[in-house]
């Protein structure tokens, strides 16, 4: 058996070039090979990609900062301790076993990016968004977050500072939008239809729920 | 030479958000990739760092060439191979000769246990030494070739925070080690933490002096500034 010590372009390593050029196919012969020596349960891959289809996504997220935005006490345990606050709602599974919930202020606006591959709080945001996979953003989001800011239509004030957060490690960052003023009041379901995906990510703005999709 | 997953920093065209109605797979195969890496995984062959040396370990041309969904998979066959899950002839043929050992096969992931092993997940906080660095400290930033395990090995330190000082702004407690344990050479758990480089420190002048960038570092990754 080989051990990951060969230098990085070297044939022997790369079996992957075997298989079907067409994406597609390379996959079906995967799947096909695994499911032969018994290494693969394919309801076991439908159970997957269902949960994170249909029961893993932003929402869950954004009913964490709704209950911050409205629970003072709720809110100061989540920055002070986000792990364990997320550990005892059961919301700490793969790819988000260890969070720090970071708070956007008039001070400070929170990016979140993973320039080595594309890491991202699953259990609280679901699957990643193509931008945030692109090499555009894994490229650009720590040396010009506010062009890239722009880009999405959030200019930040030149008296606001910008924080970078890199996910180098498995610790991952959620950030606690602002809330907007008109939402003041509102209550907590009503509110986390106000948090966006990309809000929680520091790429966009809480809105109103009506202009609201992403 | 940078290795092309260390992006950071690297010109590049604009950001393109997503639109409202974008929908979470582009493709069916995505999700099939999804589904089959996460299963496979579960097995418990090897760690996530070793999924991502796998993937980062692409040859260049592949890794600038592939989607998102087509690292994964080309990672997950090159580990599949390497570990000696699945021979060349199987992935020449696209089927299986013979059955995986028992041990193997005992332990796939199951449908009725899929949701709870994800809200499992795989939690990398260990028990070990108290943190030799403080918050408020500086620290500089080691070479990424001074921290490999292997030649050509893994490590999750950017190049564009090499030979840098920052600050450490948390401990973020122990965890497991990616340099040693993407190579099967054990946890090695050390203390990680979280230091703040001014954007200015990085990149000169173009950046803001109110901004800066927070990158996790493993304590062998840093030395007191």
């Amino acid at each position: 058996m080989l051990l990951c010590r060969m230098p990085h372009d070297h044939d022997e390593n790369h079996a992957h070039h075997l298989l079907p050029a067409e994406p597609a196919l390379r996959v079906k012969a995967l799947e096909t090979i695994l499911v032969e020596k018994g290494l693969l349960d394919q309801q076991a891959v439908d159970a997957i990609i269902d949960e994170y289809e249909h029961k893993i996504g932003p929402h869950i997220g954004a009913e964490i900062v709704a209950k911050a935005w409205s629970d003072p006490v709720f809110k100061s345990s989540l920055l002070r301790d986000s792990e364990a606050v997320l550990h005892e709602a059961g919301l700490a599974g793969r790819q988000g076993e260890h969070v720090v919930v970071v708070e956007n202020t008039t001070d400070i606006h929170n990016l979140v990016v993973c320039t080595l591959c594309s890491c991202y709080p699953w259990p609280l945001l679901g699957v990643p968004p193509a931008w945030y996979k692109s090499d555009a953003y894994r490229s650009r989001a720590v040396i010009e977050p506010r062009k890239i800011l722009s880009e999405f239509g959030i200019d930040i004030p030149k008296s606001q500072s910008v924080r970078v957060w890199d996910s180098t490690a498995e610790i991952r960052y959620l950030v606690l939008p602002m809330q907007p003023e008109e939402s003041i009041g509102l209550p907590v379901s009503e509110l986390a239809r106000w948090v966006t995906r990309n809000s929680m990510i520091g790429a966009g703005l809480p809105m109103k729920p009506a202009d609201n999709q992403v | 030479m940078k290795p092309p997953h260390d992006m950071g920093g690297n010109p590049a065209e604009p950001v393109i958000p997503d639109k409202p109605d974008e929908p979470k797979f582009d493709e069916a195969w995505h999700r099939r990739v999804l589904g089959i890496t996460i299963a496979v995984g579960a097995m418990g062959g090897w760690s996530i760092d070793a999924s991502r040396y796998a993937r980062e370990s692409l040859p260049r041309s592949d890794y600038k060439k592939f989607s998102y969904y087509e690292k994964w998979l080309g990672g997950l066959t090159n580990l599949l191979f390497q570990r000696g899950f699945i021979s060349k002839n199987e992935i020449q043929s696209g089927h299986g000769e013979s059955k995986s050992p028992l041990e193997w096969r005992e332990r796939i992931l199951s449908a009725k246990h899929v949701s709870a092993s994800l809200a499992a997940g795989a939690p990398t906080r260990r028990q070990g030494a108290k943190p030799i660095f403080s918050v408020s400290q500086k620290v500089s930033v080691k070479l990424p070739s001074d921290t490999l395990c292997v030649p050509i090995g893994h490590t999750r330190l950017p190049h564009y925070i090499s030979g840098k000082t920052g600050v450490i702004i948390k401990c973020h407690g122990v965890h497991v080690l990616p340099n040693t344990n993407a190579h099967f050479l054990g946890e090695h758990p050390e203390n990680l933490y979280a230091v703040e480089f001014q954007a200015r420190a990085l990149w000169e002048q173009s950046a803001s002096s109110l901004d800066s960038v927070v990158v996790d570092c493993w304590e062998s990754y840093l030395e007191p500034a």
